[in-house]
């Protein structure tokens, strides 16, 4: 690619948006819409995904020690318990502690509540598991209830299922979202291309009568598409950071008890990856588009 | 050296290849898809720095002859080889370097619509990678050539058929092309203008290109008094060193 080949190169890129401004306002726009809808779709799965995350992270199993068990045969216990596959935390709450918290959720003083309890603490020692994987938990907690020493086992059952299953559908109805806007844009951004490209399919012709290689017809469109999508990519990374920005603000204003994604290096990667997106779709969608055109 | 016979062997059988053939076909026949037969084992040979007349009637095969010159159409069976290059062999890629050393005024002017007269002429060179300045000199001197300086930066659109002629003129010669393939070239001229690109015709040839000139015009082919190619039902009906046109008009 010799310097005069550049020089036209890029004169011809701009002659060409200058000739068809509708045609690449129409671009940007379409490149700016799907990208919109793809970064929200992105950002809606961050936080379908992290909020099943949260639910499921509160997930435990609270496994009730017999009465008059000694503390070595709880400490026992808890090592036979971290053996089991699956387990990812066991932490002990003697019923020591299991009043001292109780009664400060009551908002008094533990010797007034032990006082008021008449004197005698009413709490089991507890042993309290984390799975390392939610789906764990209902297997582990039949496991546990046949061990020696094992009073009550309660994980809240039901509840777990329908959770799991509620967080598994809110992941898969955000990656739905996301495949099918991308797919979405995809298709948009194809069809403008093609437009584009049908529109000169004489001119092509002729440059190539002319004597013009292939690379040469095709490199105005490449980078005139690059331009195009960098420009659609740089509106939608905008809009969608802005947007996005005021919806945290309104949900965490109202809706407090909705954990939000707030996410500095996520914002970030979705920014430069709806720029390079555009420019990606733009390259790429001229570049298919032509290859028809170019074969004689 | 121009003299030198080269021998080539090709499916078995030899056949020769005279340097000084700007255009040799050998037993080429043309059928498009649709079974029609546009040429029938043709063979013809047009040395350099020839001026060939092709005649004969509407839709004889006078275009897909042309056509095969600069490979816009490949044979169904034959050889085709212009400037000692083989076509039929000719890879895709080297197509673009072909054309750069061929030169065609189109019968319908292919002038790109959004481009202005300068910019039509210019494309030519800016193919080859000429620098912008070599550009300018060039295509201005082309445009005097064809008397349409004042013109430059009109768009096709709004030049009458004759000035859009004579802007493809102005492309097809601004590269000095070995070889220039005219189809039609006066047919939309008033005889005055059609005089005219003759003329810049004559004076290109005489400088060592070699013209093939497709035409229906009977005046300027018996005025001219030049090798003249009859073209009939896709077989050469008739080839005269210094011949008329031949057909009553």
């Amino acid at each position: 690619m010799t310097l005069n080949s550049t020089r036209y190169i890029v004169r011809e890129t701009v002659h060409s948006m200058r000739r068809n401004p509708w045609l690449s306002i129409a671009s940007v726009l379409t490149v700016t819409v799907s990208l919109v809808i793809l970064g929200f779709s992105v950002f809606f799965l961050a936080n379908a995904s992290n909020m099943a995350k949260s639910f499921e992270s509160q997930l435990e199993i609270a496994a009730f020690v017999q009465n008059g068990t000694t503390q070595s045969d709880i400490e026992g216990l808890q090592t036979q318990i971290k053996g089991m596959p699956g387990v990812a935390s066991v932490t002990v709450v003697t019923k020591d502690q299991a009043l001292l918290d109780f009664g400060k959720t009551m908002g008094g003083s533990q010797s007034n509540i032990l006082a008021d309890l008449g004197g005698t603490n009413p709490f089991p020692d507890k042993l309290t598991v984390k799975a390392t994987d939610p789906q764990n938990v209902v297997a582990l907690a039949d496991a546990m209830k046949g061990l020696p020493g094992v009073d009550k086992v309660r994980y809240g059952q039901g509840f777990v299922d329908k959770l799991l299953k509620f967080t598994q559908w809110l992941r898969w109805i955000g990656l739905g979202v996301v495949v099918a806007f991308g797919i979405a844009a995809i298709v948009l951004i194809s069809i403008n291309v093609k437009m584009n490209v049908f529109s000169r399919r004489r001119e092509i012709q002729i440059m190539k009568l002319v004597g013009a290689s292939n690379s040469f017809i095709r490199w105005p469109f490449l980078i005139e598409g690059m331009a195009l999508g960098l420009v659609g990519g740089a509106l939608a990374a905008g809009i969608v950071g802005m947007g996005y920005n005021w919806i945290t603000m309104y949900v965490q204003s109202t809706l407090t008890f909705l954990p939000v994604v707030q996410n500095a290096i996520l914002f970030q990667q979705v920014s430069v990856g709806i720029l390079f997106a555009g420019m990606a779709m733009g390259a790429l969608g001229s570049g298919f588009s032509l290859q028809k055109f170019l074969k004689s | 050296m121009s003299n030198a016979l080269r021998v080539m062997e090709k499916n078995g059988e030899t056949c020769e290849i005279k340097e000084d053939n700007m255009i040799q076909l050998t037993n080429v026949s043309k059928i498009y898809q649709n079974g029609a037969r546009a040429l029938v084992d043709v063979t013809l040979k047009i040395g350099k720095g020839e001026f060939v007349f092709l005649v004969g009637p509407s839709g004889a095969g006078k275009s897909t002859l042309i056509k095969l010159f600069y490979r816009d159409e490949s044979p169904t069976r034959g050889q085709v080889t212009i400037n000692s290059k083989n076509l039929v062999r000719m890879k895709e890629r080297e197509v673009p370097y072909l054309r750069r050393n061929i030169g065609v005024i189109f019968q319908d002017f292919k002038l790109m619509t959004n481009k202005t007269v300068q910019e039509n002429v210019a494309f030519a060179l800016e193919v080859i990678g000429v620098s912008s300045k070599e550009v300018r000199n060039r295509t201005s001197k082309a445009l005097e050539l064809v008397g349409l300086t004042n013109k430059e930066n009109a768009y096709p659109h709004e030049l009458s058929g004759g000035e859009q002629q004579r802007v493809c003129v102005a492309r097809a010669i601004i590269n000095n092309p070995a070889l220039l393939i005219a189809d039609e070239p006066t047919g939309n001229l008033d005889p005055e203008t059609a005089w005219g690109i003759m003329e810049l015709l004559y004076d290109i040839n005489k400088r060592g290109t070699t013209i093939v000139m497709a035409t229906h015009a009977k005046a300027i082919v018996n005025k001219m008094q030049k090798r003249v190619i009859a073209i009939e039902d896709g077989r050469i009906a008739r080839d005269d060193e210094k011949g008329g046109y031949g057909y009553d008009t």
